[in-house]
């Protein structure tokens, strides 16, 4: 996908603008990380990205995912226990896979699962680096080998950067220590999110990224909390039929209330 | 990275074998005031929509702050329940803290020698299965690492009560790395609707099916979200 470069800085303006808006008194976190990875897909021109965090025990935990398959992705590195995303948490550097066929030598059990369960090939991981560690890392994948271009790396570490400031609140970021607290409230929401999903989907009879749509739609349009009305609908205090009407015109952030 | 927390690491090493709610509870307890330098802990959970019953409490003062806080409604232990955050409250006599519970700071402060309280959600994505709260005689927050720990020993406690009560019989604890899968809480949400049930029966009816088809459960999950599998039909 090629763009001319003024298309191209319309959209990181347009981008940076959404961002900043959402992250105003009270935002909600998750929901910020939802876009955030939505605009990675459309900015930095690749196929799926998703966002891990390290929990209180030290273990990384998924927190957002452009789309299902970029959760297993995450998954899949998560369960071998090795991959670019863990070095990138670990050196607090990124980490760029061009192609995932050359680095079986480097993960031999990711490189294994990727071929068994996935169709990715390259793997791009930026850290979200926090005073010179890294609490979580933002992972790029594409189905196509390549290299991460150069004119993007700066882009998609400015994007880490936000969700770093999006997850611990500016608050949070001068006061060291509720760094923790933050991080848990994030995982928590995450959770929460993903049970709601399944509520939905058995419903409406339909698949988890489209209750997950249903989900978005309805917490954005009311400006509510996505991980507020999440829990509400785990708890039965939500009708699941309040989230009937269902935009045709699929996700991502410029479909955008 | 920081290192795992002692708290965290000496929960991780509690072994599971006939232990009940009541003995797990104290096991956690203990475990916090040996190592988060706290004076007492308590645990209470949530039985019905509004009761909490107090499984544990390390000594009187731990015991009285539970009910105190209880009698009146409010305070960290409630507000951690609700908001299913923790909350550090480094001097109850402090009075920008005092003006968040007013009733509860006043009570603390005439009744017990409670003056540093820390409530730690057992929070399961939306369900609250109850909180851990400790305390300190001293005015003084937990340091950062003893935050970390705190959270992440809640977080243990909080998968150890749910293996209890979704598998009363089991030898192990419930998997904490298949118990973080995305799978297993989608999953938790069809099955609370397919049985009309809440998502801790939900988890139950999985692991029993899981148990008693002698499969894991992140695979029963994956079948539940695959629509393979249904507890609708009630299955044996």
């Amino acid at each position: 996908m090629s763009r001319s470069p003024t298309d191209r800085e319309r959209s990181v303006n347009q981008a940076f603008v959404r961002l900043a808006d959402t992250m105003v008194d009270d935002y909600d976190a998750i929901d910020l990380l939802d876009r955030l990875v939505g605009f990675c897909v459309d900015l930095l021109a690749t196929d799926a990205a998703g966002i891990v965090l390290g929990d209180a025990r030290r273990e990384l935990r998924v927190v957002a995912a452009s789309s299902e398959a970029a959760e297993l992705m995450e998954l899949l590195q998560l369960q071998s226990d090795e991959g670019p995303c863990l070095d990138c948490f670990q050196s607090v550097a990124p980490v760029s896979v061009a192609d995932l066929g050359d680095a079986a030598d480097r993960w031999p059990r990711f490189v294994a699962a990727v071929a068994e369960r996935s169709q990715f090939r390259a793997v791009h991981a930026l850290p979200l680096r926090l005073r010179g560690q890294a609490i979580g890392a933002l992972n790029l994948f594409d189905r196509q080998p390549g290299p991460f271009p150069e004119r993007d790396m700066a882009l998609g570490q400015a994007l880490a950067d936000v969700a770093t400031i999006g997850i611990l609140q500016e608050r949070a970021i001068r006061r060291a220590e509720v760094v923790s607290e933050q991080l848990q409230t994030a995982l928590t929401s995450r959770v929460t999110i993903e049970q709601a999903k399944g509520v939905l989907s058995q419903h409406f009879g339909e698949d988890v990224e489209a209750a997950f749509d249903r989900l978005r739609r309805y917490a954005r349009r009311r400006n509510e909390k996505l991980a507020d009305v999440a829990a509400r609908v785990v708890r039965r205090q939500l009708d699941p039929d309040v989230f009937t009407p269902r935009d045709p015109s699929g996700r991502g952030p410029t479909a955008r209330h | 990275m920081p290192e795992l927390g002692v708290v965290t690491r000496a929960l991780l090493g509690i072994a599971r074998r006939g232990a009940d709610e009541r003995a797990l509870a104290e096991a956690i307890c203990r475990t916090c005031v040996e190592g988060l330098d706290v004076d007492g802990a308590s645990i209470s959970m949530l039985t019905g929509s509004d009761a909490r019953e107090t499984l544990c409490a390390t000594d009187d003062t731990a015991q009285l702050l539970e009910e105190l806080q209880f009698t009146v409604n409010e305070g960290p232990c409630v507000e951690a329940a609700t908001t299913g955050n923790p909350i550090f409250v480094p001097d109850v006599q402090d009075t920008t803290d005092a003006a968040r519970w007013p009733a509860f700071a006043a009570a603390v402060v005439e009744q017990t020698d409670g003056r540093a309280l820390f409530a730690l959600p057992l929070q399961w994505g939306a369900i609250n299965l109850g909180v851990l709260d400790m305390y300190r005689r001293r005015p003084a927050a937990l340091s950062d690492a003893q935050r970390r720990d705190a959270i992440g020993a809640a977080d243990i406690a909080t998968l150890m009560m749910l293996g209890l009560r979704s598998d009363p019989d089991g030898e192990d604890w419930l998997d904490a790395a298949v118990a973080s899968r995305a799978e297993v809480h989608q999953a938790t949400g069809m099955v609370l609707v397919q049985l009309g049930a809440s998502a801790p029966e939900a988890l139950a009816r999985m692991r029993a099916y899981a148990f008693a088809h002698d499969r894991l459960l992140i695979d029963v999950a994956r079948d539940v979200v695959a629509r393979r599998l249904s507890f609708a039909e009630d299955v044996e």
